[in-house]
């Protein structure tokens, strides 16, 4: 198993009695404490009456929550504590994922054991990936000149050339056959501080314009709508630990993936390069912040 | 800032937004109700009925941001559906040349 000195693991799951979601996002944390003696099992109910145990444990400890739905209670109670999960699951998109349809029976029954078995191998067969995890943040990016703008307090920056852009907000870099992707200033501007990131799996096919991952801040969740069409080949791992590398340098070490293109000239005929993008970008902020006046000229009136 | 795209824009990819058919269609078998696409939805896209009927509608289409999908992802019972990425991919190439 990986681990670092005096690294410790925990499960968050959501303790949701009341939906099978719940009941399923508990059955996968005590599956995996039952194979991984080391994880320890953290109980959410505990956790928000502020046990001293768990509070100080929490401070050091990698933390992985399941999620059962959208309400995300265990993420929650770790962003209250301004911490940061080492890893997230949802129930919905583990099943959706493996195509398991999870019953509402809260009761366990033979199809949500079938999902609380996929999601916990799924987990213990990352925990015990040893080193083969490169740290893929360390890529050559050579000197990069930046159209720049700044508006009110925020600052904004498209690179000036080797990067095209949607208009979802995304970029893509290629070099020869392959590329990375990430999102732009914009977006990380408009998420605010990214505290977590779903990455894509690795061999994947993904066509353009597909949600290849998403990141999620204080404020949201956004996707990574991908500009281009290819395989996944790499993912930029380090985002699990240092998700802010999103918001302090997105072109960069803030990359998402990288893929291997299938073809990316037809791709790009739905692209923007720099310059293009810069001033979509410029457009779309000033639209905003013209609205964003409107209402408070409103409000004070 | 906001996180909010302009919801009036009316251009996606210098094809207009308008003959773009992109918004989600709810599967009322599935959905709950429990309205965590509309508490999500930054753009206003969805809106509880104004008629008796407790439902939920997609009252701005065109608010939709084409491509995000980010709804769906907040929905247990997986009501919400898209189009097809490929057709409107195709289908914006060619309102660009019109």
């Amino acid at each position: 198993m990986k681990k670092l000195i005096n690294e410790t693991i925990c499960i968050l799951p959501c303790n949701g009695l009341d939906k099978s979601l719940g009941v399923i996002a508990r059955e996968v944390s005590l599956k995996v404490i039952e194979k991984m003696s080391d994880v320890q099992l953290i109980c959410p109910v505990l956790l928000n009456n502020g046990d001293e145990k768990y509070e100080t444990l929490i401070q050091t400890a990698k933390i992985i929550i399941i999620n059962g739905c959208m309400t995300r209670c265990p993420t929650k109670l770790i962003e209250e504590r301004k911490l940061k999960p080492f890893k997230q699951i949802m129930i919905p998109d583990m099943s959706k994922k493996y195509k398991v349809k999870p019953t509402k029976d809260l009761i366990l029954n033979e199809e949500n054991i079938k999902l609380a078995d996929l999601i916990a191998d799924e987990i213990i067969a990352d925990l015990n990936k040893s080193d083969q995890d490169k740290d893929n943040a360390i890529r050559e990016f050579q000197e990069q000149e930046f159209f720049d703008i700044t508006v009110d307090k925020y600052y904004f920056t498209v690179p000036k050339d080797g990067y095209f852009f949607n208009e979802n907000d995304c970029w893509i870099k290629p070099e020869g056959n392959t590329a990375l992707l990430g999102i732009t200033d914009y977006l990380q501007n408009a998420a605010a501080d990214i505290l977590f990131v779903d990455l894509p799996e690795l061999g994947s096919e993904i066509e353009q314009f597909d949600d290849v991952g998403s990141f999620e801040s204080s404020k949201t969740v956004l996707q990574l709508i991908s500009p281009g069409s290819g395989k996944i080949i790499a993912v930029n791992k380090s985002l699990e630990q240092n998700p802010e590398y999103c918001n302090q340098d997105p072109y960069r070490k803030g990359w998402f993936a990288e893929i291997e293109l299938k073809n990316f000239e037809e791709d790009k005929e739905l692209l923007m390069n720099g310059l293009e993008y810069f001033d979509y970008m410029k457009e779309k902020i000033m639209k905003e912040k013209n609205h964003l006046d409107q209402i408070k000229s409103e409000n004070d009136v | 800032m906001s996180n909010s795209y302009e919801a009036d824009k009316e251009t996606f990819m210098g094809a207009p937004r308008n003959k773009i058919p992109w918004w989600p269609t709810i599967d009322y078998d599935k959905c709950n109700f429990c309205m965590e696409c509309d508490k999500f939805c930054p753009h206003n896209v969805y809106a509880k009925s104004e008629n008796d009927k407790k439902q939920l509608i997609v009252k701005n289409p065109y608010n939709c941001v084409v491509f995000c999908r980010a709804c769906a992802k907040t929905c247990a019972p997986d009501a919400l559906q898209f189009p097809e990425k490929s057709e409107i991919s195709k289908l914006i190439k060619k309102l660009r040349t019109e």
